[in-house]
């Protein structure tokens, strides 16, 4: 897919009104070869935040088929979601290095909820269950296929299945009630690879946040919409490498560090004292995936934002 | 020159452990009544590096909570070191543990329940060429540049001698100090098959282990820490390839007249490089040494006929007589000693650069075993994970089998642990993926080391012998070069 920029960057701000819907897709791309030129008009804008929206939004049919299609290798370690499965020891790492810095609740004295949206397979979910300080996980995603898929492969692990710790729920963020009172609300929220599929990320945010606990985080993983990220995840991962299969990312969906900053520093209630952290990775061949200051300026980057309690 | 035909892994067939060999069937259980135990970590075989494994696991924080088996055939007791072990016997199977390898020791808490009385540091190693008389000294005060001298503080250990049987009696005493092991000694493995998918759960990944004893285990990461013909290495279908060295290496327990040139405080290890083979003479405490003799089979069967007497003389002529003497000496059907004693006389050598002679030789510690150059094509799959000598098999020239083995089970431990902290499946192949990646590499260039080591010196004659010569004096003269060899050789001091 080209970046015209403008056209498509313009359409999915308008397409904010229009019915939205996140793809549990996940696809990491590879060590950016360019040098990184301009930003690209700007995706998330703070201005046209908007409170949830009541009417339920529908998943797109062909993003469903695309993602069908791949829910039998999802766990194949050389498959096409290797790149995920390899990343996913980071997503721990940095969840553990944003919850130390929550004061008053050292990162692993307490017993954790957490809620994965777009969890796919269940890489993710599944990882967050095993851990000791976890109470349960709430895991959901749109697609019945890539659920199958997670329910059969949770049977491979008899703790998963004894501990009764880990959750599936076949349902989109915007169906799952929220919660009755803040404090009923999740530890931690998850978005790994999620917000560059979906088409209007300030509403489908706002469904997001509300299940977030005061003093919670939510964390999320994406990549910048750069030039550099344009050419290496939809030309170098897709064409070149085929790491990951083609027409998995539309590059104009992206959203970038300093957009997300900016649409939390406008929130209220979110963010302050610090309770904002960033990490930018990059896949490198033969190395794994590599922490990289700066780079969440301009490639596959974590980001956290704590609720203020 | 040994034959270069690579053996198929096959050969791992003729193991002594009954085993039902790889039908991997689905339905195992299906039929069974029994469900079997469930465990986080199965560990087949005792020897030092799966027990270094278990230890290392348990005395972490981060993984002392894994549900963890051991499985040994022998019984583990019987094979103890007895604390009132006689210092005028030592047993023949003894190992050169390198300062790398002590640390993991010490960090696992293992090696304060060593013997120390019988662990031998070693500060001087004198290799030499028996064609051409080159040689090489190795000591760390040598081995760094004039500029940067040797620090009071620094060490001058190379290596320490000691008996397998001490560091598997220490790492026993510290598992039995942690607790928390499952251990089943003098078990063995009737057969290892994956499990059934069942409804309610999926096993069909998983490895089941029946044991002698009637009880079933099911492994999330089975452990194949089960030796060369390793069980487990063939239930996971991974090959092993390499081929024999058409050489036996005799090993047997010295008395020397003496504690050596340096005394008791700076002992000295000793190779000289025979066409044949090495011969190697390794301290031990007091007056005694630990030999070890590669040569051909015939030889070997040689050596170990002889009287007491006539072996302590072949033991001596072997580091200064030459390899034409030894020859015939090994054509003598008796009376080595008198044969020997006459050639010594007339033939010039530096008493202080050899070792000193040896008087007698350990009723009962004569023994040989062929050397074989074995390497596992990989060393993780599935739910397995192979350690030390399962994964790989060298030629004991530089003495480095069961320090690879050591290294082996403190990489695993740290692959485990990180996947626990992680949340990952630690029996997974993406979990286990970093501990073959880091090990594999590593294993194999110490094991193509040794090997090309092995052919050089295999050369009589030619300008090899003189080229060789030529590079080991220069090595000798260079002393941080020499700092790098000896640094590798410690385990990356």
């Amino acid at each position: 897919m080209k970046p015209r920029n403008t056209t498509r960057a313009l359409r999915s701000i308008h397409s904010l009104t229009a019915p939205t819907r996140h793809r549990p897709r996940p696809l990491p791309y590879v060590r950016p070869t360019v040098s990184i030129s301009a930003n690209p008009a700007p995706r998330l804008s703070s201005t046209i935040s908007s409170t949830p929206d009541a009417s339920k939004s529908s998943v797109d049919p062909t993003e469903v088929s695309h993602f069908n299609a791949l829910a039998s290798s999802w766990w194949d370690p050389t498959g096409p979601s290797r790149l995920l499965h390899l990343m996913n020891p980071l997503r721990h790492d940095f969840i553990s290095r944003c919850r130390e810095t929550t004061p008053g609740s050292p990162a692993s004295s307490s017993q954790l909820r957490y809620l994965d949206i777009g969890c796919g397979g269940g890489i993710f979910a599944e990882s967050a269950a095993r851990l000791p300080h976890t109470q349960s996980v709430t895991a959901i995603d749109p697609t019945p296929e890539v659920l199958k898929i997670a329910q059969g492969h949770k049977r491979r692990d008899p703790a998963l299945m004894a501990s009764s710790k880990l959750t599936y729920l076949n349902t989109s963020i915007e169906d799952l009630p929220p919660p009755s009172s803040p404090e009923q609300a999740f530890d931690v929220v998850s978005l790994f690879e999620v917000l560059e599929h979906v088409n209007a990320p300030g509403p489908f945010l706002d469904h997001v946040i509300q299940h977030v606990k005061p003093g919670g985080w939510l964390i999320l993983s994406t990549i910048a919409r750069t030039w550099a990220s344009w050419v290496v995840t939809n030309v170098v991962a897709e064409d070149v490498l085929g790491m990951v299969p083609k027409g998995t990312h539309e590059w104009s969906k992206y959203v970038n560090e300093q957009e997300l900053r900016e649409w939390f520093r406008k929130k209220e209630g979110w963010g302050s004292n610090g309770g904002i952290k960033t990490m930018g990775v990059v896949y490198v061949p033969g190395l794994g995936w590599k922490e990289v200051p700066g780079g969440e300026g301009w490639g596959n980057y974590f980001f956290g934002v704590r609720r203020d309690r | 020159m040994p034959p270069r035909v690579p053996l198929a892994a096959r050969r791992a067939l003729s193991s002594t452990i009954v085993i039902r060999f790889p039908v991997r069937s689905r339905r195992w259980f299906a039929s069974s009544s029994d469900a079997p135990e469930i465990y986080d970590v199965v560990c087949v075989g005792g020897g030092p590096a799966g027990l270094s494994l278990l230890a290392g696991l348990k005395a972490s924080p981060v993984t002392n909570g894994l549900k963890v088996a051991l499985i040994e055939g022998q019984d583990l007791q019987k094979n103890r070191l007895q604390k009132d072990a006689s210092l005028e016997s030592f047993s023949n199977r003894c190992s050169s543990l390198t300062p790398a390898s002590v640390r993991n020791l010490q960090e696992i808490g293992a090696w304060t329940h060593a013997n120390a009385s019988r662990i031998q540091p070693y500060q001087e190693m004198q290799v030499w060429d028996g064609v051409s008389d080159a040689r090489i000294s190795f000591d760390w005060d040598t081995a760094r540049s004039p500029l940067t001298p040797r620090k009071p503080t620094q060490p001058t250990t190379i290596a320490y001698m000691i008996e397998n049987v001490n560091t598997v009696t220490a790492l026993l005493s510290r598992l039995e100090e942690l607790g928390g092991v499952d251990v089943f000694s003098s078990t063995k493995v009737n057969s290892i098959e994956l499990g059934a998918d069942t409804e309610k759960l999926d096993f069909s990944s998983w490895p089941i282990l029946s044991l002698s004893n009637g009880k079933t285990l099911a492994a999330r990461l089975l452990v194949g820490a089960d030796g060369a013909n390793s069980p487990v290495r063939t239930f996971a279908g991974i090959p092993s390839r390499g081929f024999d060295y058409d050489r036996h290496g005799v090993v047997a327990t010295l008395t020397l007249e003496g504690p050596g040139w340096g005394g008791l405080d700076h002992k000295i290890a000793y190779q000289r490089l025979l066409p044949t083979g090495p011969i190697a003479m390794l301290p031990l405490p007091g007056n005694k040494a630990s030999l070890v003799w590669s040569t051909t089979p015939e030889r070997a069967a040689k050596l170990k006929s002889l009287p007491p007497n006539d072996f302590a003389a072949m033991v001596n002529a072997g580091f200064r007589l030459s390899p034409t003497d030894l020859e015939y000496l090994h054509t003598l059907a008796t009376g080595q000693e008198e044969e020997i004693a006459w050639r010594a006389k007339h033939t010039p050598f530096n008493k202080r650069s050899i070792p000193v002679r040896v008087t007698d030789v350990q009723p009962g510690t004569v023994a040989s075993f062929p050397l074989r150059m074995r390497h596992a094509d990989t060393y993780t799959g599935e739910r397995v994970a192979l350690v030390g000598d399962a994964a790989h098999t060298i030629h004991p020239l530089a003495g480095q089998g069961l320090n690879q083995g050591q290294g082996d089970a403190a990489a695993l431990v740290r692959t485990i642990s990180r996947a626990v902290q992680t949340g990952q499946d630690i029996g997974s192949t993406l979990a286990l993926e970093s501990y073959n990646s880091e090990r594999y590499a590593e294993n194999n260039a110490m094991l193509g080391v040794c090997d090309k080591l092995h052919r050089l010196y295999s050369v009589e004659s030619g300008p090899v012998v003189g080229l060789r010569s030529v590079g080991l004096r220069a090595v000798n003269a260079m002393g941080p070069l020499k700092g790098f060899f000896m640094s590798r050789a410690a385990g990356g001091v």
